[in-house]
């Protein structure tokens, strides 16, 4: 095996291997062969391999977000207000430099976890952490702090696994419409794909803002934690199906039309297997590229829902890259607010926009340029 | 097939994509609770304020037991929206109240504050207010993505793989990666510090926050910046009639091209802002059509004959990338539009981006939701048209397959 990856020539270990293999094992080894010169493609390209890096970066901080402290689906939250005396939470002046240096008898009271934490933490870019990264930064609206290093730790499952969930769940409903419609043709294509062009021709961001708004208001306020990411899951589901349907009905109609599925017909393959194993096949990988293509727009648009003012978690700091984001920018109007009174400097936060935004942007982009490789590694007409 | 034989066909065929996105509205519409529905339909005014008592056959409780509503005001919704009929009717009429442009009502309860009046106003006029701004600020993006994506990717294409085209590269990916509310407001930011920072005085002169965010300034001095709230159309809060919503036009008509300057300089961050996505996306298949168009045999032929490179680019090649491009310009127009209500939330510009940002906040306005959706979509179709059309008419070989 070794020599077939260094030369990844078409069939290279084929015909030097034994020849006592099953017909199911060889089509097995034909597969391999074909993810590792893909592979090899891949390697060749840098922005591919920077991509990939990243990504099984953001992968090992998901997993490694369980061992952290702190309870999974919530940060710990950090009560924001300066006070001589601990009787509660009142909202001052985020920003303005009067707040920002603490006076006597200033600190900010509790973490609204434990009571335990002593009072002993101030609002300064530096406080907790060696970097800005491990500072607090305000919640808007609600006078509350959140540590931006331990936001974004227990954010990365919860961003990872909406984003898949989301895509995966619509390129499953978009690949079985598609072929169904590309393979049978007739009445069946024809009311398949006019049900998409409607679909497709309401703006995908409206579409998943109204239906979230429609079942918020239909479903009540009731709902549970898991039922309320269940509604937002089912929402993008419905936006995002018809993408998939259009681009593997165009793949299936181009394979039915090859002549090994002719072939195939002519062997007495029925309909289920022609579409098992020659449509099914060959619509996967354009599939593949789309997939890896939309997973990083996910936290974008979560974030831009949630700067749109709508509710989509129960609590609104919800530790996902996007609505972490969003909230970052939200910010940017209390600070502006704070600051903008004459005589009053502030320190520009910097380090509390840079920090979320640049991790959905560096998701978002390097599963752009994996996502550009693989199509370029699956697809040779493509590579320039 | 001649060209308006062409025109008409493709005409034809929006009827039936309209009429199923009114369906799919008809079926949200039916999905949300009475009250709120009764309300965004015929407005408050007619049904009063008074809670709906619920029944459980249409999703709510019953109040004394039994499983009829003794409220009058339920009684009267469901005879108003025609609950009792069946469904066909009631899509029916659901269809020709939106043809014969009865769109239903702002809610009384609404965020927009001049449009928070008892009774609500019409849908339709609240969207002929807040529409023209955004085709304005839609007009300029638009302008905007076309000088800049077609000169770069050009430029892309010819200077392949070498610094220039790998700067394009990043560019259309950080397009795709940058979210529009960090951008959008990363440029505004950026544009007010390089210009001065924050301080602003109202009633006085401009000062850099006032130059860039979204209010013009009121012809007899200088207004805060609207932080909360938003006003259907700035020339009118200032007791002046505002005949066309259109911010730049009513300025002329009032005779204050000063303030229809102003007006356009406001839109520009804006504009490159909704630009960016589309030009990053644009980029890629400029660059790559011409790449394609550059190695076929007639550009051989013409620098083969001598003539000038500037040239051989510009009318030979160019001409024939412009094809393929106009058809993802058509297919991006939906994300593009997408792109408004952010921006606009941003820029404080008061667009129908902006009514929908207010709008599918809790409490729900969803006369304003649905309207908003209905004309979005009818922009995306619209454009799209006009996209195969403009195809078509480029390209002959269309409209003879």
């Amino acid at each position: 095996m070794p020599a077939s990856s260094e030369a990844p020539s078409p069939r290279s270990g084929k015909n030097a291997k034994a020849p006592t293999k099953t017909a199911g094992g060889s089509a097995l080894r034909a597969r391999m062969d074909q993810l590792k010169r893909t592979w090899h493609v891949l390697k060749q390209n840098t922005l591919a391999m920077v991509g990939l890096g990243l990504l099984v970066f953001f992968v090992v901080v998901a997993l490694g977000s369980f061992f952290y402290p702190g309870p999974s689906e919530s940060m710990t939250l950090y009560c924001g207000t300066y006070l001589s005396t601990a009787t509660g939470c009142v909202k001052v002046c985020t920003y303005a430099a009067p707040e920002l240096s603490p006076g006597a008898g200033c600190y900010l009271v509790s973490s609204l976890e434990s009571s335990l934490v002593p009072p002993t933490i101030t609002l300064s870019p530096l406080s907790i952490g060696p970097l800005p990264l491990g500072s607090l930064a305000p919640i808007p609206g609600n006078g509350l702090f959140y540590n931006i290093a331990a936001g974004l730790i227990k954010g990365a499952p919860w961003s990872l696994g909406i984003s898949v969930t989301i895509v995966g769940s619509g390129a499953l409903i978009g690949m079985l419409l598609g072929a169904l419609s590309g393979f049978n043709g007739g009445t069946v294509d024809e009311v398949i794909m006019r049900i998409t062009d409607i679909f497709l021709s309401i703006p995908g961001l409206l579409l998943v803002l109204v239906l979230l708004a429609v079942l918020s208001a239909a479903l009540g306020s009731g709902l549970s934690f898991l039922g309320r990411v269940g509604v937002l899951v089912g929402a993008f589901v419905i936006t995002w199906w018809p993408l998939y349907t259009r681009l593997v009905r165009g793949q299936a109609l181009v394979v039915r039309e090859q002549k090994y599925v002719e072939a195939a017909k002519a062997g007495g393959a029925g309909p289920g297997r022609i579409l098992r194993k020659h449509i099914l096949p060959n619509v996967t990988f354009p599939v593949l590229v789309q997939f890896s293509l939309d997973v990083g727009t996910v936290p974008l648009l979560l974030g831009v829902i949630v700067f749109l003012g709508f509710p989509i978690w129960p609590a609104t700091p919800f530790p996902e890259w996007g609505t972490l984001s969003a909230i970052s920018v939200e910010n940017l109007e209390t600070f502006v607010l704070d600051c903008a009174t004459p005589g009053i400097t502030c320190t520009f936060p910097w380090w509390q926009i840079l920090f979320p935004g640049l991790t959905v942007f560096l998701f978002a982009i390097s599963v752009n340029f994996f996502a550009d490789g693989l199509r370029d590694a699956l697809d040779p007409r493509l590579r320039r | 097939m001649r060209l308006h034989v062409y025109i008409i066909r493709r005409v034809l065929l929006l009827i039936p994509v309209l009429l199923g996105v009114m369906t799919i509205t008809f079926i949200l519409v039916s999905a949300i609770p009475l009250g709120q529905r009764l309300e965004s339909q015929f407005g408050q005014s007619k049904f009063g304020s008074g809670p709906y008592v619920l029944c459980s056959r249409f999703g709510l409780t019953p109040t004394n037991g039994s499983r009829f509503c003794p409220n009058p005001w339920y009684w009267n919704g469901i005879r108003v929206l025609g609950l009792n009929q069946p469904i066909p009717v009631q899509w029916a009429r659901y269809m020709y109240n939106l043809l014969t442009g009865q769109w239903g009502y702002t809610s009384a309860h609404s965020l927009l504050p001049t449009v928070g009046i008892p009774g609500g106003i019409p849908v339709l006029t609240v969207l002929s207010w807040y529409l023209p701004y955004t085709l304005e600020l839609a007009a300029l993006s638009l302008v905007m993505i076309w000088f800049l994506s077609f000169p770069i990717g050009y430029r892309a294409a010819v200077r392949r793989n070498r610094p220039f085209d790998q700067g394009a590269r990043l560019l259309s990916f950080s397009g795709f990666a940058l979210p529009t509310f960090l951008l959008a407001g990363g440029t505004l930011l950026g544009a007010v510090l390089l210009t001065g920072g924050f301080t602003h005085i109202c009633g006085g002169t401009a000062t850099p926050w006032d130059l860039w965010y979204g209010l013009p300034p009121d012809p007899t001095g200088y207004a805060c910046p609207p932080y909360n709230g938003v006003q259907p159309s700035w020339i009118g809060q200032y007791g002046q009639t505002s005949p066309t919503h259109f911010p730049t036009i009513d300025a002329l008509i009032h005779g204050q091209p000063l303030i229809a300057l102003d007006t356009i300089r406001r839109l520009i961050l804006p504009a490159f802002t909704v630009a960016f996505g589309s030009v990053a996306g644009i980029l890629r298949f400029v660059r790559n059509s011409m790449l394609e168009v550059l190695s076929l045999d007639y550009i051989k032929h013409a620098r083969a004959i001598g003539l000038p490179e500037r040239q051989v680019i510009r009318h030979h090649a160019g001409r024939n990338a412009l094809n393929v491009t106009l058809t993802v310009l058509g297919l991006t127009f939906a994300f593009f539009i997408a792109g408004f209500p952010v921006t606009e939330l941003i820029f404080g510009l008061r667009g129908i981006g902006l009514l929908f940002t207010y709008s599918v906040r809790p409490p729900y306005d969803f006369g304003v939701i649905f309207g908003t959706t209905i004309v979005f979509t009818i922009i995306v179709v619209i454009a799209n048209i006009i996209v195969d059309i403009l195809y078509a008419y480029l390209d002959p070989r269309v409209r003879l397959g």
